[in-house]
């Protein structure tokens, strides 16, 4: 067929989806009743809305695409990303709890005001506004690009790239701008089912036409069999004391043990950062949290990453002909119905994480950022108002910076990951350790963002800009930046914590410790702490870390794999079961993600009178220019002076 | 839970079904047709199938019956379905397995949908949904149950 087909049946399903998004796009606005809960649905998402929309953005279309990919290049030698149902859970089941119950009692919506209320700072809000914007302008838009390229190929370019992007953002815009957070919800939820649905109909496709997993595997064993196919299939030892990608040579390759290890830290910056955060502050009840994490993410989309997107990566690796972008352009010409679907289904999961991610940066941005500090006159109106410019702003940003500058869009967008992780020392700090100061916290995610930035891509990139050559690569010692920053973060906050324990905290902590120690921890199981730590560092060691050794060779008899695949594959899978018995122990058993019923009385804060502040802001304003513009002019000419551009 | 939310959350659900297992069955069906596949039509026959039952659980578990819209969009759609199967048909543009398919296809969403019809207001109740009443009594607009 010719590709005027898949373009017709792109225009026909994209029209509907157009369609069913303004449809509760303004489902959502009649709900929101004018501006009144445009940010964060009124919190009345209801649990299951919200466990649908928090496993669609953990995993969102780059899962599908970019470990298809990575396993049908590399093999299976990154078990840290088949194991991703669990590690994506594994944030929400220690958070997710406590922090809505702190948020409901003080009345907050976002991960900014949690800390600004916790922690008084004003650094830790800076820093939710960056990450907030790494998700919204990088991690979004390399998606965008990535699902943009995609419609470009199979329609043979007569679709380009940046007509598709152009529409995909227009649409993605205006139903976050109609509808706000109560539009994200309810379209998330269609969103995650569709990307669901494409996923499926994209395995089933490519294991037929393969032949199934018995032709699939044998040609595994084929390739094992070859000089140097044996990568594919063994993790490249414990660890190797190289500097990095990009600076010299690896033994064999470069995916060690403690780069799957230490990668699994960098999943856990999704749930620990503010989109996810967004998603439960915006949800009515606990309810839905245990199962969210456990039978929805952990199970269900561990299950279809485990088996049908791992399937897909091991066609990919046997044939090129079954590789994703290759496979979908031939089925656009055969079946331009089920191609176009399938890159709905795409787009769709690209739509539900970025979507988010711009109302969350363009919110912390306007409302805990710019109104509290330079506006503290605007009315709610108009700070929807702005919000929804900023909305209209920064996906029009984004999708330029993916046409016209692809290669910063993909450093930002990776460092996107790792930066979020560093806020799950700030949480732990908010829910579970009040010893970690406010000091300590602050200089430990300072040091830990320096930490992931220069030994991640975009710092080295950035510091090479500046003429600074840095004599490592990314991720030295074949650790993760992620892990690079935590390392730093933890390092930090426990010293600094052990010097400032009687620094004077502010007294919304000490009533929000007292709030978790009279009300939450009464309903928690404390006798089996010890099992839950046993169980979960056997399972880090052995899933995700070191252990990983013994699964290259786990299920390997006489150079024969006894399962009938590879033996990482079978130990992925047997630790994707016992992860997820893992998960629904610390959810239910502990009772750490559980759902309970709580009389929370709202904090009602004294009724003080407002000072005029607009001098004051004003001149804020001023000297924020001048210091901005002053850095940009140091910034400029350090590059003029010792950069690449001298 | 507000009667608004309600609604809402019903139709939420009756949208991802459609979305998810719906529209699916019926690109499967065109699939079968395009192949002349016997399997893939039945297939996508079964897939539409459950997205009936699932739909009509959900209806059943927020106390609703399918609204005057979804009757519309569902009878319209099947209608026109049907129109151009009977006309590729009488054209002589399809072939025996697309006869095959398309028979079983309608025949299947038509004996659910009557199956339903008559297990929710048994045999005559069933009919009198669609007899023709009083004015301003018309039976599409008595089609929501209590």
């Amino acid at each position: 067929m010719e590709p005027t087909n898949i373009i017709l049946w792109l225009l026909l399903i994209g029209t509907a989806f157009a369609a069913v998004s303004f449809y509760w796009a303004r489902v959502a606005t009649v709900a929101n009743a004018g501006t009144t809960s445009w940010f964060s649905a009124g919190h009345s998402l209801s649990p299951w809305i919200s466990a649908l929309l928090l496993a669609g953005i953990s995993v969102s279309s780059w899962f599908i695409l970019g470990t298809a990919t990575l396993i049908s290049v590399d093999g299976f030698v990154h078990s840290y990303l088949l194991q991703a149902g669990v590690l994506l859970a594994l944030p929400g089941i220690l958070f997710f709890k406590r922090a809505w119950f702190i948020a409901q009692r003080y009345r907050v919506s976002s991960q900014a005001e949690l800390f600004r209320l916790y922690y008084k700072s004003d650094v830790l809000v800076f820093v939710v506004l960056a990450v907030s914007m790494l998700f919204a302008i990088g991690f979004s838009s390399l998606q965008l690009r990535a699902i943009s390229d995609l419609i470009a190929q199979v329609t043979g370019g007569q679709v380009s790239a940046f007509a598709a992007g152009s529409a995909l953002t227009v649409l993605l815009f205006s139903y976050v701008v109609i509808g706000g957070m109560r539009a994200v919800g309810y379209l998330g939820v269609i969103q995650t089912v569709c990307l669901v649905s494409a996923s499926v109909v994209l395995t089933i496709l490519i294991l037929v036409d393969a032949g199934l997993y018995d032709t699939i595997n044998a040609k595994l064993f084929m390739l094992g069999q070859q000089e140097g196919g044996g990568q594919y299939f063994e993790i490249a030892g414990v660890i190797q004391f190289v500097p990095g990608l990009g600076r010299g040579a690896f033994y064999g390759h470069a995916t060690t043990a403690t780069t799957n290890f230490t990668s699994a830290y960098a999943l856990l910056g999704i749930a620990s950062g503010p989109v996810a955060l967004k998603v439960i502050l915006s949800t009515k009840s606990t309810r839905g949290i245990a199962a969210g994490q456990t039978w929805v993410l952990a199970a269900f989309f561990g299950a279809l990453i485990v088996l049908f997107i791992a399937g897909i990566g091991a066609a990919g690796l046997t044939s090129d002909a079954h590789k994703v972008t290759p496979f979908l352009t031939g089925l656009a010409r055969n079946s331009p119905w089920l191609a176009a679907w399938v890159i709905l289904g795409l787009a769709a999961g690209m739509q539900a994480i970025a979507g988010l991610s711009l109302l969350v940066a363009s919110e912390t941005l306007t409302r805990h950022v710019w109104k509290p500090y330079f506006s503290s006159d605007l009315s709610r109106r108009q700070t929807v108002l702005l919000t929804r410019i900023c909305v209209v702003i920064l996906a029009v940003t984004s999708a330029l910076l993916a046409f016209l500058a692809p290669i910063t869009t993909s450093l930002i967008g990776a460092f996107a990951l790792p930066a979020s992780a560093q806020l799950a020392v700030p949480m732990l700090g908010l829910c579970w350790f009040g010893w970690m100061t406010r000091g300590a916290v602050i200089a430990g995610v300072a040091f830990g963002l320096l930490g992931a930035f220069v030994t991640d891509a975009a710092g080295v990139s950035f510091l090479s800009y500046l003429g600074l050559d840095v004599p490592w690569g990314r991720y030295p010692w074949t650790l993760h930046a992620a892990a690079w920053g935590l390392v730093a973060n933890v390092v930090v906050t426990l010293l600094v914590s052990a010097v400032t324990q009687k620094v004077k905290q502010n007294k919304f902590k000490i009533q929000i410790r007292e709030f978790i120690a009279q009300e939450l921890v009464v309903h928690e199981v404390s006798g089996l702490k010890s099992y839950a730590w046993a169980a979960g560092l056997a399972w880090m060691f052995l899933a995700v870390g070191p252990g990983l050794i013994f699964g290259t060779y786990a299920f390997v008899v006489e150079d024969f794999w006894i399962l009938g695949f590879p033996s990482l594959w079978g130990w992925a899978m047997l630790f994707w079961l016992l992860g997820v018995t893992f998960v629904w122990f610390l959810a239910y058993k502990m009772q750490m993600a559980s759902h309970i019923d709580l009389d929370i009385h709202a904090f009602e804060p004294p009724a003080t009178l407002k000072p005029e502040t607009s001098a004051a802001e004003s001149l804020r304003l001023r000297n924020t220019l001048i210091t901005l513009m002053v850095l940009g002019a140091i910034f400029a000419l350090t590059v003029w002076g010792f950069g690449d551009a001298g | 839970m507000t009667h608004q939310n309600i609604s809402i959350e019903s139709k939420l659900l009756v949208f991802a079904i459609w979305s998810g297992i719906g529209v699916i069955g019926l690109l499967l069906v065109l699939e079968g047709f395009s192949r002349d596949s016997y399997f893939l039509g039945v297939a996508g026959t079964f897939s539409v199938l459950v997205a009936l039952i699932a739909h009509v659980i959900v209806n059943a578990v927020y106390s609703r019956g399918f609204s005057v819209g979804e009757v519309a969009l569902g009878l319209s759609s099947f209608g026109i379905l049907v129109f151009a199967f009977l006309m590729s048909m009488l054209l002589g543009a399809a072939s025996m397995a697309d006869f095959y398919i398309g028979v079983t296809f309608f025949g299947v969403i038509a004996l659910g949908f009557a199956t339903y019809l008559v297990t929710r207001y048994g045999l005559r109740g069933a009919f009198s949904r669609f007899h023709v009443g009083a004015v301003g009594k018309s039976p599409a607009t008595n089609l929501s149950e209590k």
